[in-house]
């Protein structure tokens, strides 16, 4: 990785001016970016409402294709979530110190994608309300769930996963939202000495403070490649051609967190153009990120490769024919939209100038957010469409219905995110100025 | 009790009036910092913060409960599936981690908030907002007949300002 080796150029004072700049009152255009979000948010839940008065005949779900778009936007969504907790708990554990820069932004994005995420199966579930048969709770049926079965495990992942992703999103704003509280004049200041908790930056508190996110980023390590295997494993444990298979949670949690630093990146260029953020969210960070979506792209790539292989290598008619089905079926578009996006779109990042481009890297990661939703489409898709038996081979289109949620999603997303950027400092001010004292420090200044 | 603040601009200044004012047998120190410095908490001495314990009982209890609830669920509702025990260990191991870490995670921040929050919410007379800024703060707890000791310390570890808070 590309070492950070300027000290950023201001005083830590500068440092908070600039990032809390970006909480002064909206501009027209932010106004309306909101405004367009929400009104497609609302036609999204008018969607949702009709599909739930009228059960789940509006959607394309029928036999033997049970799973359609929303499994695919769930898992989607689920491997956008696992960037943040890369970048915050993995990368801080190996003392990246280039994180700190773009933590705050991707913590964001985990919580919301997760929130997101966890919304999907119930949307798939057509009687919403009635969620919470998969919960354990004592009833007068005497019924519990199967703890056996991976749609259990499912519910206990994501929502340990929610649950501790905002834990350690909010405990790395708290002291963020005492220097806003600090400098902030208008009625928000209420709002940060809330949030602030009586956070006074004493030595007792750092000391607690600290330990905190070291064993919140030792627990989220393990939690963030577990959850992303048990998605895996909703496929994995059936016996449907293409999904049984083991190579299924390694592959995922690549792919999750590949998806994921695309999104960050996807998100916080136009937040670092618009925001005047160039001396904090610099070239080398793309280029760090870059040579992350390069290393995941080539374990993505290479079990794309390795699942054609063992298809051949098996002997295994149904498992060879639903991997023919893949390449050269129906959905043969979305198996080369997923492969052209995921494989062949990261390869220029092999040149530093491509990875240092900002633009480069934009277009690259929206790529990669359309090659990632297509292959959780294909999975699902090619398997369940061509089983074992011909007779009980099928077709599968996604419904109006269906396709305006998946967009409701998208702006659910931006809307909770341009909401976040007013609210919060979107690059972690304390960490910024920890960098820029470190930084300091080596080259000898006192 | 009265109290002396120092004001200065750097860390590594801060570490230094840390070491001075301990040499010079000053116990009661508490430092306000924009961030965390390794240094400051090297220099005060205090150990390893009782989080980690919690941490610790969290995750414990989390496993427990995790496996308790699914043997005692398996066991409550018996169902034959191939002549196979009723509890299955190896699948109730995914339920088991994920509540290993779930309460792990909210012992940690409980123990956070009681710690760090509620436990130090008083005596911040001396806090002023630059604390979160661009200022160290090092207040030193004293008697009346030592408090010209610790200004004069204070102003020797390179305090830009040194006045008495309370006394």
């Amino acid at each position: 990785m590309a070492a950070i080796t300027e000290p950023i150029p201001q005083s830590p004072d500068q440092i908070n001016e600039d990032i809390l700049r970006v909480l002064e009152p909206p501009t027209p255009l932010y106004v309306l970016g909101v405004l367009f979000c929400a009104t497609v948010v609302g036609i999204g839940l008018v969607a949702f409402l009709y599909q739930t008065y009228w059960g789940m005949g509006p959607t394309g779900l029928t036999h033997p294709v049970m799973w359609g778009v929303y499994i695919t936007t769930f898992v989607f969504w689920v491997g956008i979530a696992h960037a943040g907790t890369l970048i915050s708990a993995i990368l801080f554990l190996f003392r990246a110190k280039w994180r700190n820069a773009v933590n705050r932004g991707a913590e964001a994005m985990t919580v919301f994608a997760v929130l997101i995420a966890a919304m999907f199966p119930l949307i798939h579930i057509g009687r919403v309300y009635k969620f919470y048969f998969m919960v354990p709770y004592p009833n007068q049926r005497g019924l519990w769930p199967n703890f056996k079965s991976p749609l259990v495990w499912d519910l206990f992942a994501i929502n340990t996963y929610m649950i501790t992703s905002i834990m350690f999103f909010f405990v790395g704003l708290v002291p963020d939202f005492a220097a806003a509280r600090d400098r902030v004049r208008d009625w928000r200041r209420h709002l940060y000495r809330v949030l602030a908790l009586g956070w006074r930056g004493s030595s007792e508190q750092w000391r607690h403070w600290s330990r905190t996110v070291l064993h919140l980023s030792g627990l989220s390590t393990p939690l963030v490649l577990s959850v992303h295997s048990v998605v895996s494993w909703d496929f994995a444990t059936s016996l449907v051609p293409g999904w049984h298979t083991t190579i299924f949670a390694p592959y995922f949690v690549a792919g999750a967190i590949f998806s994921g630093i695309a999104m960050v990146i996807t998100v916080l260029v136009p937040v670092r153009k618009a925001f005047g953020l160039e001396a904090y969210l610099r070239k080398e960070h793309f280029d760090n990120m870059g040579k992350l979506i390069l290393l995941t792209s080539s374990i993505v790539g290479y079990s794309y490769g390795m699942e054609y292989f063992m298809a051949w290598y098996s002997a295994n008619p149904y498992e060879q024919m639903s991997f023919w089905f893949r390449g050269f079926g129906y959905h043969w578009t979305s198996s080369w939209i997923m492969i052209g996006c995921n494989v062949l779109s990261p390869l220029p990042l092999w040149f530093r100038w491509c990875r240092t481009n900002v633009a480069w890297m934009w277009v690259t990661s929206i790529f990669i957010n359309i090659g990632m939703w297509f292959e959780r489409y294909v999975i699902i898709m090619t398997g369940l469409s061509h089983e074992y038996d011909p007779a009980a081979w099928g077709y599968y289109v996604p419904s109006v219905v269906e396709l305006t949620v998946l967009v409701a999603s998208f702006a659910l997303f931006l809307t909770m995110f341009l909401v976040f950027l007013r609210l919060a400092p979107v690059i972690a001010l304390q960490e910024v100025k920890e960098l820029w004292y470190e930084s300091r420090s080596h080259k000898g200044h006192h | 009790m009265a109290k002396v603040l120092g004001i200065l601009k750097s860390p590594e200044d801060t570490v230094s009036a840390i070491h001075s004012l301990k040499g010079a047998g000053f116990a009661e120190l508490e430092v306000y910092s924009p961030v965390p410095y390794h240094g400051i908490e090297e220099a005060l001495d205090r150990g390893p913060s009782p989080v980690r314990l919690f941490t610790l009982i969290g995750c414990l209890t989390g496993v427990t409960f995790g496996y308790f609830m699914q043997i005692w669920v398996a066991y409550d509702w018996p169902l034959v599936i191939g002549g196979k025990p009723f509890a299955s260990i190896p699948a109730y191991t995914i339920i088991g981690f994920e509540l290993n870490i779930l309460l792990g995670g909210l012992f940690t921040v409980l123990s956070l908030m009681f710690f760090g929050m509620w436990k130090s919410r008083k005596g911040h007379d001396a806090y002023q907002p630059g604390f979160s800024g661009d200022l160290f703060g090092c207040v030193v707890s004293c008697h009346g007949d030592q408090i010209a000791r610790a200004q004069d310390l204070l102003k020797r570890s390179g305090c830009t300002e040194v006045r008495v808070v309370e006394s």
